[in-house]
């Protein structure tokens, strides 16, 4: 195990397959559950499926302007390279932001996880004895490096998938292609409106910044994160469209959890299953666990590289935090009130990190070929 | 080293294999599963009055009356499920909150009940000619462990006795459940409305109907629906098991339909449904005047003719006798129109959906009253009827 010399083994790469399931993996989580009640509530008409789309075709301007700007600085992630281009403090308070928000969502992942697991799976296990479990094997994944959780998401995700998608054509009894009417309605103003929820599901696609530097071939980057968004993209489209087609608008927006509720609302019998939400629920649970390992990855490697820790000393100091992070919400409502305020949250960095990086990147003319040379 | 190393293993597996397992389990044969529930008016059954006189009771108004029944899971011997024990339990209990009404359950009961397995929920429309029916389902939507797959129906009678039935060697409840798979068979049943369609309609204030059973000396009947006003979420009278009919002729939605009708001699005529596509065309003039131009195209076979001269095989026969069926067709829709338009002053076949996809602008406007402006309406039918077919036998 080279990995335990430095903080950071030189040969924790990953091809590029890996890295766009990586990203995948970091944005498809618990958002899947409540997506549609979160989009349908702002956007109010059967369009939610357009904004997602459209959420995600904005995201995937960012990511390109995020991987334009990471390959500026080869091998460099986002903390490192943030110091070389707005100097030592500045960066490393900027940067300082981006791991709090990775913190921040994966704690809120886990406490997602386990309010769904409470509600439907293990009514009565306290929550600690749901959510610390998670968080020591999470912490052990992490430990392997990119490496490992890229493996493992290869492993999950498409079992994941596979439950998702059988789960979803079974729902195709309870479809009605006429709940998904009119298409634009009240024309397209609601679907700009939604755009502000639909870009929440995909927070977390900063993430990009880092997986760029731990590429085998840099020079793939760009193909790899946007196949890694419209993965999920696609997801939460098909996910909108079954749940609004099954389950109309109304009845999506009353709903606490749309998603499992669709799935709750049939009966398979004679069929493997007769219900359809354990089983999906369970493999979910895995899902959610690559989606916080990943964020949580990506936060030690933040504090480690940010004031030169030791890598594996920083992922048992923040099993702590993450705990902490899980149990700021105090009841269901303060879960939800975080998830958007993580949501404004990634606006934010997105304005922070991607534009304004960039814009001053070019102006010191910071990175780039001449950065190679020197 | 190596052995601390195999040490440690084998901590790990003993910790693995002892410390696992379902934190809060319990086994299903502690349970008493519930597969049906009835909600009545408030009245109290004998048992609980003769309770109440042995002082057990606790502060409560007695509004609604709660039915549970109780399926058990024996598994195993035989001989006890066959003839001697009943397959079921019923247990009634009165109060002014299901759920409290269900823990008080609890004292009558030696295992605990869980609503995991339920499917049907009939509720007596006495009930909800005093209750909302929003109020009386909240608890169905909000509990986790009751499914939003339950069916919901309602009962001319009284709920409780729907669940009481007999039927051989069958728990009603699955009894109930089962005769919507009839449907294919007779458009008199209709879709069945889950728990989580009506969330869905209750949150957008529709009118709706819901299947009505009725019951007669221990059976029951699937005898058309009764309506639902989204404003009140009152019960406000029933359609006729033909008008139900005629609402999958309507929201095109029907795989079985048969119309019956009298030929000049009074000998009953009958034709099957094979095929059928209804298209509803929503038209406005400037007041917001709806015009609904309802086209029924269908096609089917003559099933039966107690006519001993006519030859159903001549065309010009046929024709004779499609005029006949279209005519019969026009009238029982027409009774469903007055009748949703006159005298109950509701839209529940739909002609909503029409509108707010065909007029989305229009829509907006007249969402908020829609029962008043569908009455107001004009609804111009136009049936197109074929008998392509008249069965093995020409004569």
């Amino acid at each position: 195990m080279s990995a335990s010399k430095s903080f950071l083994a030189q040969d924790d790469k990953i091809t590029s397959s890996q890295a766009a399931l990586v990203l995948n993996n970091t944005m498809l989580g618990a958002g899947i559950l409540t997506l549609p009640r979160s989009v349908s509530e702002t956007v109010k008409t059967p369009d939610s499926w357009l904004s997602v789309l459209l959420g995600g075709l904005v995201v995937m301007l960012v990511v390109i302007l995020m991987v334009k700007l990471s390959l500026r600085f080869p091998g460099k992630t986002v903390y490192q390279y943030t110091q070389i281009v707005i100097g030592r403090y500045p960066g490393i308070l900027w940067c300082l932001l981006l791991v709090l928000y990775y913190i921040a969502i994966a704690g809120f992942e886990i406490r997602a996880m386990s309010e769904v697991t409470m509600f439907y799976l293990l009514e009565g296990t306290p929550i600690w004895a749901i959510t610390i479990p998670f968080i020591w094997v999470g912490a052990y994944l992490v430990r392997g490096g990119i490496n490992a959780i890229a493996r493992v998401g290869q492993i999950i995700f498409p079992i994941s998938l596979f439950i998702l998608i059988v789960s979803y054509l079974l729902s195709l009894r309870l479809f009605h292609l006429d709940n998904l009417r009119p298409v634009l309605g009240n024309g397209i103003f609601p679907v700009i409106q939604g755009l502000k929820s639909t870009v929440l599901v995909y927070s977390g696609c900063e993430v990009v910044m880092t997986l760029v530097a731990k590429l085998e071939q840099p020079k793939q980057a760009l193909k790899a994160m946007l196949v890694g968004i419209s993965i999920p993209a696609g997801i939460y489209f098909i996910t909108i469209i079954m749940v609004i087609g099954g389950l109309s608008v109304d009845s999506a927006v009353t709903s606490t959890w749309p998603t499992i509720d669709l799935i709750r609302s049939f009966e398979v019998t004679g069929f493997l299953f007769e219900r359809f939400e354990f089983p999906l629920m369970v493999i979910w649970l895995m899902q959610m666990f690559c989606n916080y390992s990943s964020f949580f990855y990506h936060s030690s490697l933040g504090v480690s590289q940010l004031f030169n820790l030791p890598y594996k000393s920083v992922i048992f100091a923040l099993v702590p935090v993450i705990f902490l992070a899980t149990m700021v919400p105090k009841n269901i409502n303060e879960v939800f009130m975080l998830g958007d305020d993580i949501g404004y949250f990634s606006i934010l960095l997105f304005i922070l990190f991607p534009v304004t990086l960039t814009l001053v990147a070019l102006i010191r003319s910071k990175g780039g070929p001449q950065h190679e040379k020197s | 080293m190596r052995s601390l190393k195999f040490l440690a293993l084998l901590l790990a597996v003993a910790i693995l294999i002892t410390q696992s397992g379902c934190w809060s389990s319990n086994e299903i044969e502690d349970l008493a599963v519930y597969a049906g529930m009835a909600l009545d008016t408030g009245e109290e059954s004998p048992e609980e009055k003769t309770f109440e006189q042995e002082g057990g009771s606790y502060s409560k108004q007695n509004k609604i009356t709660a039915t549970v029944q109780i399926v058990p899971l024996k598994t195993g011997s035989k001989d006890e499920v066959k003839g001697k024990t009943s397959p079921y339990t019923n247990i009634t209990g009165t109060g002014d909150s299901i759920l409290e009404i269900f823990r008080q359950f609890s004292l009558r009961l030696n295992k605990p009940i869980i609503g995991h397995h339920l499917k049907i929920i009939v509720i007596s429309s006495q009930l909800l000619q005093q209750r909302n029916i929003k109020q009386v389902t909240n608890f169905m939507l909000r509990d986790n462990d009751i499914r939003p797959s339950v069916k919901i129906f309602l009962s001319s009678g009284k709920a409780l006795e729907a669940l009481t039935i007999k039927t051989p060697d069958e728990v009603p409840s699955f009894y109930i459940n089962d005769v919507v798979q009839n449907q294919f068979r007779t458009s008199k049943i209709m879709d069945a409305v889950l728990l989580t369609d009506l969330d869905a309609m209750m949150h957008s204030k529709q009118s709706f109907i819901l299947q009505n059973i009725i019951q007669a000396k221990k059976h029951i009947e699937f005898s058309g629906a009764g309506i639902i006003k989204g404003d009140t979420g009152r019960w406000i009278g029933n359609l006729t098991q033909e008008d139900v009919e005629c609402i999958d002729w309507l929201t095109n939605q029907g795989d079985s339909g048969t119309i019956k009708t009298y030929d000049e001699q009074g000998n009953p005529i009958t034709y099957e449904m094979k095929a059928m596509k209804t298209r509803i065309r929503v038209e406005s003039d400037q007041d917001n005047q709806l015009t609904f131009q309802v086209h029924v195209e269908t096609k089917g076979r003559i099933s039966e003719d107690w006519d001993m001269e006519g030859n159903p095989a001549l065309r010009s026969y046929q024709k004779e006798i499609e005029k006949l069926f279209k005519s019969k067709l026009t009238s029982m829709i027409e009774h469903l129109l007055s009748a949703m338009q006159n005298r109950y002053k509701v839209d529940v076949a739909k002609f909503c959906q029409a509108v707010r996809i065909q007029k989305p602008g229009l829509w907006k406007e007249v969402k908020s009253n829609w029962d008043e402006a569908f009455s107001a309406s004009k609804i111009n039918l136009d049936i197109d009827l074929q008998i392509t077919d008249f069965g093995s036998t020409t004569k």
